[in-house]
């Protein structure tokens, strides 16, 4: 192998390409490029560990799978066809998830050197912290589209992966999804809650239960049992969806009190219209209403007839089904007509509907061999050499298209995860919030912690032993003793991880308040508060008022319809985060942000402002709906746009998750 | 009712195979892939990794030319040879490998020496979409550098050499209408208002509006009331603010007619806002970029022929409809940005642009017409499609016309100046590019590599120094390379790094995924990869 090429290497270099055990997390695709990379090195002593399957869309990039195996578990396939071209290697393969406490410490000591390849935060957070806490390097990569970047990870030496703060996964309140949609991405996730209530397995419902008449009166059933009843007839399920829960909410009246955005009816014929051909259509352009209804009762026959087939009591949503994918294209544009939004193509709904980032074997190639050559000088400590490499998409003014950081990043000195035993805010309303709560949504969801257990003077409150019998957890926070400026601490046994959080109490009066805020501190929560003064500020400026009105459909795909309705304002959110970044609570922020960056490289910094935005208004798609006035909808752009600087933050940063 | 599903199942299994870089390069740009025959000559690491990576996203087809047969070295560092197979054809066993990767690319295999092949069937090469070669000699990459130019067939010349590597690219002539640039103005016409556009605009009273209508102006509208309000306050019916202070001027009257509360305190209008953001870039003149200029005046519009490119004849219908209809502008590109406004004054805006744009690409696609009947050629050579892409993206075309990568061997070109430019910054990369330079040098005279045979290392490293700096003296540059350099390179005598390679193969595949797609500018031209310090630089030699 290459290690014994005499000249390249020298001796000690060769023993330690030998002698060093590396574990690679994740056999996707930067995992099939390093899994070669490494064996043809000379590296023969690898495990691969992978939780996923082999899909029809990674056979693009992902080189060591084929279309034979699909569905396969892609570690046991990729050391497979590795092992084809090179049977004296000796690789182990795991399927499953590297969080499982089965791969603790004992696990990860075994190695010498680790390499993420992963697609997750929650993943990459875990790996992080075991190897910060084993104290052995990893190597963190990632692409998106033409661009990527390897970053080295040691504790003491670098930063790690928690030490700035990364993008977290948009969420949007369940009452906008419910019940005042304003923009796409509101009705697309809408969908597929439909589909998991009526075909899946739900905990959200967003269609309401029915009444049905039955012998001797009437009875309620649940939207799924009455889809089920009624052996899930498409014209029935479009009446009641689009037109019966749409005259409940109506029905409603507080729901739309004092707002501009207001769903309308559908016109009634359409409940008896013919079918309307659509399948000359290209997957980029845009059906008409009459066309997305005829794909809806389309999709729902061939969905009942698969869950049918399956035996199965349930089916999971799945971007890769052409019908569960059109069922959520179709429900999502006839929604969209009902409240007055934009249709999307098929193409951009997969996009948004899946979460979609491209992917490219190109880029992948780039990475991982630049990850191999990283493992290289770490394996011979040569860390000051490990510095931060980003691939661009384009050449920079020096014609670089790799651009690496100066020096390696030294961390964080506030990092809560590889420096301090921190302490954080956590600002929820205690009277509310329970236990349970605290465990899902901020333990594991927020803060990635896997095996959290919390104990106040001796009384386990959390505990990550399923033998412990803890009946802490529908308990609120108050209830528990987490009180007002209580602080508590926090132990991930398996990650190694201890966190102290100071609990602040914060009244909730709306539904769409958030449940929980986490700050770093007191004068980031107070930054926090200036932003929302002055969106409170700019309330007063509600003069708008909704005139009531039943409205024509009509047939086009752009919903112009109710051109009557004083309606919805459009608000790129471009413009909204322009605004509030100008606002003296987040200057500071976007100051530290801009120190940041002119430490690294030039090539990360050409990533411009301007460019991100744009890049991210366009991943939204042309419009957004607002009105921009009713109190709720502030919150939800304050909140929103919160997110959009953390956004741009990112993609100033250039890191690609 | 019967199911039909929505699309037939190979054209959707194609779609989700494909779908991630689908949303990348689009139907178009998979469409010229799938119909794209490579060439690769040489099916070492470098080469096979190159392949690899248009394989899997599906190029139509590819040959690989190669007479050599699989050694240990290979082995060592090609994924796509096995150790089973020493002795056997490189390039067979190679391309039943990368065949394996998708079944969509079929792959052909020549066994014959290059020279050979350009002596008795230079015709061949003009079958191919692209050729990249690796590990060429001297003579070899000169012949087959001529060759190609002038058939016009875009030359990769790529090589991987211990820790470093390179990449040579040559386009003759080289059209482009999507170049996706980075930051582009909006085309919104405010200097110069389409008759429908000003009409539309002059509908509007901002003053007399009630206060809900006043809110929900596109920012457009408001724009162009402020720029005729400050044309008529300067007296001049043809100015457009460039100037800070003309601009700060337009700011400031904006800023004046936002609406204020009984208390005197403003409104906060949004759209007001986005206009006064808007001040700086949307006041820009409709003209022609320089570029575009040049093209326009190309001298391939002089006499189109029946074997002319369809992208010359669009170029000269466009320049056509700028000297007439046009009045001297480009077609409405009809896209406008997101605005705060209600969705029928933002749809009725939209669409005026919209039908501008249509308006306008007929009448390019009018003389295309003539222009194909004048030149014979048939009707649906190019489609009214095809032109609305093209005048959708008439701003960003773009012609590159390369240097002969032979030139730089002959002399004959401008390389030697931006090498010697080059060498005054100590950082650059041009360093490596003459020391492997000095190594092709090296091979014409001596047939072997330095340090390739291990007790020559060190004896071959004054010869190869030597080989150097008479380049050096040839090209007139006063410098000498560093002799660490020299030591590094005899040492590595021709290996192979799988992972250099794998990084290599993945820029130069992606090069040539953007020639083929005719997507995003290439790397103009010449592209070092320093693996010791994960450094890249390019040079146009």
């Amino acid at each position: 192998m290459a290690a014994t090429i005499a000249g390249v290497f020298k001796p000690e270099v060769q023993n330690l390409i030998i002698n060093s055990k590396i574990l690679l997390v994740g056999s996707g695709g930067i995992g099939c490029e390093v899994l070669k990379n490494l064996v043809m090195l000379g590296f023969c002593n690898i495990e691969v560990i992978d939780l996923d399957t082999i899909e029809v869309s990674n056979l693009n990039r992902q080189f060591l799978f084929n279309k034979e195996s699909v569905g396969k578990p892609k570690s046991h396939v990729a050391k497979t066809s590795v092992l084809k071209f090179n049977p004296n290697v000796n690789i182990t393969s795991h399927f499953g998830d590297i969080t499982d406490n089965k791969y603790g410490v004992a696990f990860f000591n075994k190695f010498k050197l680790v390499i993420n390849a992963l697609d997750n935060k929650k993943a990459r957070s875990h790996v992080n912290r075991m190897c910060l806490s084993c104290e052995i390097p990893l190597i963190e990569s990632g692409t998106m589209g033409y661009q990527g970047q390897v970053e080295f990870i040691l504790k003491g030496v670098s930063m790690c992966f928690e030490c700035n703060a990364r993008s977290e996964p948009k969420s949007y309140p369940m009452c906008t999804i419910r019940n005042t949609p304003r923009e796409p991405i509101h009705c697309i996730i809408w969908a597929k809650y439909l589909f998991s209530q009526l075909f899946g397995n739900s905990d959200e419902d967003v269609s309401m239960e029915q009444k049905e008449e039955v012998e001797g009166g009437y009875e309620k059933l649940s939207a799924r049992n009455w889809a089920i009843k009624n052996e899930y007839n498409p014209k029935k399920l479009f009446k009641k969806i689009f037109f019966d829960d749409i005259i409940y909410l109506l029905g409603m009246s507080h729901l739309y009190e004092g707002r501009i955005i207001k769903p309308v009816l559908l016109d009634e014929s359409l409940l008896e219209q013919e079918y309307c051909e659509y399948n000359h259509v290209p997957d980029n352009k845009i059906l008409t209403l009459e066309q997305s209804i005829s794909m809806f009762s389309d999709s729902v026959t061939a969905i009942k007839e698969k869950l049918g087939e399956s035996n199965a009591e349930c089916l999971t949503w799945d971007k890769d089904d052409d019908n569960f994918m059109s069922f959520v294209v179709s429900c999502s544009n006839i929604r969209s007509a009902i409240f007055n939004i934009p249709f999307k193509s098929y193409f951009d709904i997969k996009s948004m509907a899946g979460n979609i980032i491209p992917a490219i074997a190109t880029a992948n190639a780039m990475v991982a061999g630049q990850i191999v050559i990283h493992a290289l000088r770490i394996l011979q400590k040569k860390y000051d050499r490990c510095q931060n490499v980003f691939l661009r998409s384009m050449p920079n003014h020096k014609g670089g298209l790799l651009v690496k950081d100066k020096d390696v990043l030294k961390p964080n000195p506030k990092c809560n995860v590889c420096i301090s035993d921190g302490e954080i805010l956590l600002v929820t309303d205690t009277h509310k919030f329970t236990i349970r709560q605290l465990e899902e949504l901020v333990l594991k969801k927020k803060l990635n912690m896997v095996a959290p257990d919390v104990q106040i003077d001796d009384r386990v409150i959390i505990s990550s032993d399923a033998d412990d019998e803890v009946n802490m957890y529908d308990l609120t926070l108050l209830e528990a003793g987490l009180k007002d400026r209580s602080t508590f601490e926090v132990d991930d046994g398996l990650q190694s991880f201890i966190i102290k959080i100071k609990v602040h109490h914060q009244e909730k009066y709306e539904e769409e308040e958030p449940d929980f805020e986490i700050f770093n501190n007191m004068n980031e929560f107070n930054a926090a508060n200036e932003i929302n003064k002055y969106m409170e500020l700019n309330e007063n400026d509600d003069d708008c008022v909704i005139e009531e009105k039943t409205v024509d459909s009509s047939g086009s795909g752009v919903c112009v319809n109710n051109e009557d309705i004083k309606e919805a304002v459009m608000v790129s959110k471009k413009e909204v985060t322009e605004e509030i970044s100008n606002e003296e609570g987040t200057e500071e922020i976007s100051n530290k942000e801009g120190t940041e960056e002119i430490s690294n490289e030039e090539g990360t910094e050409e990533i411009s402002n301007k460019e991100g935005i744009e890049e991210i208004s366009n991943k939204e798609g042309a419009k957004d709906i607002t009105n921009g006035e009713g109190a709720e909808e502030i919150l939800a752009i304050k909140r929103k746009a919160a997110e959009e600087i953390e956004d741009i933050n990112d993609v100033k940063k250039s890191r690609v998750d | 009712m019967a199911v039909p599903s929505p699309k037939s199942p190979e054209q959707s299994e194609r779609s989700r195979k494909y779908d991630r870089q689908l949303r990348l390069w689009g139907d178009q740009g998979q469409q010229d892939l799938e119909t794209a025959h490579v060439c690769l000559i040489n099916a070492t690491a470098l080469g096979t990794e190159i392949l690899k990576s248009l394989v899997l996203p599906g190029i139509g087809a590819f040959t690989i030319i190669d007479n050599e047969v699989i050694t240990e070295e290979d082995v060592g560092s090609n994924f796509f040879v096995t150790a089973d197979k020493i002795g056997e054809k490189r390039g067979s066993i190679a391309s039943q490998l990368l065949c394996e990767l998708n079944s969509d690319t079929r792959g052909h295999f020549i066994d014959e020496c290059l020279l050979k092949l350009l002596d008795l069937n230079p015709g061949l090469f003009k079958t191919f979409t692209v050729v990249v070669t690796t590990s060429l000699h001297e003579k070899e990459i000169i012949d087959l550098s001529h060759k190609l130019w002038t058939y016009n067939i875009p030359l990769l010349v790529c090589q991987s050499y211990g820790f470093f590597g390179s990449m040579r690219l040559q386009l003759a002539e080289h059209t482009m209408i999507k170049t996706h640039p980075d930051n582009q103005n909006p085309d919104l016409r405010l200097d110069c208002p389409f008759q429908k556009l000003k009409a539309h605009f002059d509908t509007y009273n901002l003053e007399a509006l009630d206060l809900t209508n006043h809110l929900h102006v596109p920012y457009l509208v408001i724009l162009y009331k402020h720029l005729e309000k400050w044309r008529n306050d300067i007296g001049n019916v043809n100015a457009l603010p460039e100037t800070y202070k003309q601009k700060q001027v337009i700011r400031d009257n904006i800023k004046n007619s936002i609406r204020k509360h009984e208390n005197g305190t403003l409104y906060h209008e949004e759209n007001f806002e986005e206009a006064i953001r808007s001040v700086n870039f949307a006041y820009n003149r409709t003209s022609l970029s320089e570029n575009i200029q040049l093209i326009l005046k190309d001298e391939k519009l002089m006499n189109l022929t029946l074997n002319s490119q369809p992208f010359w004849i669009m170029v000269k219908a466009l320049k056509d409809f700028v000297d007439n209809e046009g009045c001297g502008k480009l077609p409405v590109r009809g896209t406008l940005p997101d605005m705060t406004a209600d969705t029928f004054k933002y749809i009725s805006l939209q669409q005026l642009y919209h039908e501008q744009a249509a308006k306008d690409a007929e009448a390019v696609y009018n003389r295309v017409q003539q222009l194909l009947q004048h030149v014979n050629l048939p009707d649906d050579t190019i489609t009214e499609q095809d032109i609305k892409i093209f005048c959708k993206h008439a701003s960003e075309l773009c012609v590159i016309r390369g240097t002969r990568i032979a030139d730089e061997y002959e002399r004959k070109g401008n390389a030697d100046n931006e090498i010697s430019q080059s060498l005054e910054d100590p950082d650059s990369l041009i360093e490596h590019y003459i020391i492997l330079r000095g190594i092709e040098r090296f091979y014409s005279e001596y047939y072997t590599y330095p340090g390739e045979i291990d007790e020559q290392v060190e004896p071959d490293i004054p010869k190869l120094k030597l080989c150097i700096s008479n380049l050096l003296s040839e090209w007139g540059c006063m410098y000498s390379t560093k002799e660490d350099y020299i030591h590094e390179y005899c040492r590595y005598g021709k290996s192979e790094l799988h992972s250099v390679s794998s990084f290599i193969g993945g820029c130069v595949s992606h090069e040539i995924i953007k020639i083929i797609t005719r997507q995003y500018k290439p790397v103009n031209n010449s592209f070092v990869f320093n693996a010791i310090n994960c450094s890249t630089e390019s040079f146009t030699l």
